[in-house]
């Protein structure tokens, strides 16, 4: 009975050590195999590495400074940009769009008619797959009342035109 | 008993046959055991190499990505980081008359009919060369630097001779950009000239050479100093140009160029001989642009204290039996200011006179003009320094830039001090980080030098240099130009012109020296051999493309103030 229970564990213990052993050889097939697949996307990366390399050497050569000055120069006439065209800071900007002031000559205004379809001066947008312009195709689907147009959406000529100075004293008569 | 007979030789001759059977069988049992046996020996034998691929890492650990991806030389950028020198990992053309095995024959067609291929492959080959290396049956290169596209269409003119063995080769994408500044690394992977052969162990340390190496060069700053130098070289048909792009704060040589130069990417004869630097290894007597930094040294040792006061201009000044004049006549007297706008000798001899040699002698020793320059290039040239011991007319002639001769770095390195607030510091072609600038050595008082950038800006806008003052961006700076030292004296034809300056001069953060070698007289300069006519016109076309790119924006609101200076200069109210 000792004898027949003693031989059984043998064979568990056995049985429990190959478990261990097809495990362990499961378990480093697959830790190889995940390796494997680690250098290979390794090998990938260097090849793109090298690849992106000769690319961007390609790139750098076409960009040659030297070149690129004798085509600015001679083919399109470029030349650096004056002082005048330089803004440097925020009240630069904005002294560009002060209010008229007391006494100063009256803005040179041409007459104009206004356009109907004219959305902020530019031209309209066109859809590249109907040829439509783009804002009638946006308001093909729901035909929504036009909502009430914001400050921003004056067309460029009335945006553009000089703020009427403040307070009845400098009122300027149109 | 002829029946029994029979039946026994039936029964002997069935037993035959029977064991005959079972030999048979027998055979044909142990060929199969055997041929069985053999195939689970192959299969066990694969199995076993199946596990051990499985079990064991050899395979997967023979390869890493960094040392893979690790260049085998490092890469130079500039102080952006755009790269100036790199590996390039190409092929190369290689010759190998023993690929067929055939030693008579080693070409499957004619070397003739090749080279003609090779020839639409690379148009800028010369055909008759390669037909010539092909046809002498000896192993060479036939072209480096070939990229992946031509080598495919080299593979498919089916010659074996012709092998691609790929190459990593230095590569500079700029070519002849920045080229006295970079140098090149030569068949051996050894690195000549410029920071190639400086940062060699730098660039080939495996530790190292993954990380660039920034260098303080700004490759947009240095293509258009390059342009503008071209343009005015060959405008003038100078013989060679030089500039300096520093920064006043910390010393860093944001461009330096040398006219004519070469091409790093293809080392040939020509190339060599551009190889010296006319900016950092060889020296000229600079000329007019010393008198500035001997007006400062003056001001500095309070020899020269009333900006009213007026010097002769008339008469030359007889030293010795030499005589010291003016090139053209500048009138009875001139104060301080103009003489520096007119560029006079006799009134920067009189006030270098007034100073002593002594006092001159030891501001130039202060700006580093005794030694050889401060930068990092193998190549820096040597000053002919007038020694320690300075005559009175030798203190004269050093006070306009003759009887020393430095080269443009050093001239650059001094002005930086003079407007800098007076600190020099030493030149350097590495990009320094705020915390490394140099403390330098002051050379001049804080005061002096910001009288210097009033007199500087007026020589720019009433002076010689007018052609250099670039609108909105406050250019100030002295123009030189001397007669070159020839065997016995001085050469009547031959000047080299100089302009030496300082942008914007309200808070200067930038000298330019822009220096042409014997230039001529022609339609471009007014048929002037002068530095306002050939020099100073570089530096006014230069301010405005490399301003905004430094951060300088034109501004016509400001300016140096020199309103205290405005009343001693005729007409400067206008």
């Amino acid at each position: 009975m000792w004898v027949a229970g003693s031989r059984r564990r043998e064979i568990g213990w056995a049985v429990v050590l190959l478990a261990c052993g097809a495990l362990l050889a499961g378990l480093t097939f697959k830790v190889n195999s995940i390796k494997s697949q680690v250098l290979l996307a390794e090998r990938q990366i260097i090849a793109l590495e090298t690849e992106k390399r000769i690319l961007e050497i390609e790139f750098q050569a076409r960009s040659n400074q030297q070149q690129l000055a004798d085509w600015n120069r001679v083919e399109f006439g470029y030349v650096a940009p004056s002082a005048g065209q330089y803004l440097e800071s925020e009240r630069q900007l904005a002294a560009l769009g002060t209010a008229r002031g007391v006494g100063a000559p009256e803005p040179i205004r041409v007459a104009r008619a206004p356009e109907p379809d004219e959305e902020g001066g530019m031209l309209a947008m066109v859809s590249p797959l109907t040829g439509r312009p783009a804002s009638a195709q946006a308001e093909e689907p729901a035909p929504a009342p036009e909502p009430a147009r914001q400050p921003h959406a004056r067309p460029l000529a009335e945006r553009l035109a000089r703020p009427e100075p403040a307070g009845p004293g400098l009122q300027v008569l149109q | 008993m002829t029946a029994l007979a029979l039946n026994r030789s039936v029964t002997v001759g069935h037993s035959r046959s029977s064991i005959l059977r079972r030999q048979t069988l027998l055979t044909a049992q142990l060929r199969v055991l055997l041929v069985a046996g053999a195939f689970a020996l192959v299969a066990l034998v694969a199995v076993v190499r199946l596990g051990y691929f499985g079990l064991s890492d050899r395979a997967t650990r023979i390869t890493s990505l960094e040392e893979a991806l690790l260049p085998p030389r490092g890469e130079i950028t500039d102080r952006n980081g755009v790269p100036l020198a790199r590996a390039f990992p190409a092929y190369a053309l290689w010759y190998n008359p023993s690929a067929l095995g055939d030693p008579g024959n080693p070409l499957v067609r004619s070397p003739e009919r090749i080279a003609a291929d090779l020839k639409q492959i690379f148009p800028d080959i010369d055909a008759a060369e390669v037909a010539r290396k092909l046809a002498s049956g000896r192993p060479g290169y036939l072209r480096r630097r070939v990229l992946p596209e031509e080598a495919n269409r080299v593979q498919d003119l089916g010659e074996l001779a012709l092998e691609l063995p790929r190459e990593t080769e230095r590569h500079y994408p700029q070519g002849s950009l920045a080229a006295h500044v970079l140098g090149y690394v030569d068949s051996e992977g050894k690195g000549h000239v410029g920071m190639e052969q400086v940062l060699q162990d730098r660039l080939t340390d495996p530790m190292t050479r993954a990380q660039p190496v920034a260098l303080s060069i700004d490759m947009r700053v240095q293509g258009a100093l390059e342009d503008e130098l071209r343009r005015g070289m060959l405008a003038t048909n100078a013989a060679g140009a030089g500039g300096i792009v520093l920064d006043v704060d910390s010393g860093e040589i944001l461009a330096l160029a040398s006219l004519p130069d070469f091409d790093p990417n293809r080392i040939d004869a020509d190339g060599a001989q551009n190889m010296f630097s006319r900016v950092s290894s060889e020296v000229y007597e600079l000329g007019s642009t010393f008198k500035p930094i001997a007006v400062a040294a003056a001001i500095d040792a309070g020899t020269v204290r009333d900006f009213g006061r007026r010097y002769q201009a008339s008469r030359p000044l007889e030293i010795g039996g030499f005589r010291i004049s003016d090139s053209h006549p500048l009138g009875p007297s001139l104060n301080v200011a103009e003489s520096l706008m007119h560029s006079s000798n006799i009134v920067t001899g009189q006030i270098a006179d007034e100073l002593g040699p002594e006092r001159l002698r030891r501001t130039m020793m202060d700006l580093g003009m005794h030694q050889r320059p401060y930068i990092e290039v193998p190549a820096r040239g040597t000053p002919i320094w007038p020694g320690d011991k300075w005559p009175r007319l030798r203190n004269i002639t050093v006070s306009y830039g003759h009887g020393i001769s430095v080269t443009p770095l050093h001239l650059a390195s001094a002005y930086a001090a003079l407007v800098n607030g007076g600190v020099w510091r030493p030149s350097t072609l590495h990009k320094l980080e705020p915390g490394e600038v140099p403390e330098g050595r002051r050379v001049f008082k804080a005061s002096t030098s910001y009288r210097m950038r009033q007199l500087l800006r007026l020589i720019s806008t009433h002076g010689t240099g007018r052609s250099a003052d670039a609108p909105g961006y406050r250019v100030g700076g002295k123009t030189g130009s001397a007669e070159k030292a020839v065997r016995g004296g001085y050469s009547k034809s031959l000047v080299v012109s100089t302009f030496a300056a300082a942008f914007p001069m309200d808070r200067p953060r930038y000298v330019i020296v822009t220096m042409l070698d014997e230039p001529k007289g022609t339609t471009a300069s007014s048929f002037q051999r002068t530095a306002a006519w050939n020099a100073a016109p570089i530096v006014g076309k230069l301010v405005p493309r490399i301003g905004p790119m430094l951060g300088v924006m034109p501004d016509d609101t400001r300016d140096v103030d020199i309103s205290d200076l405005r009343p001693l200069i005729p007409g400067a109210d206008q």
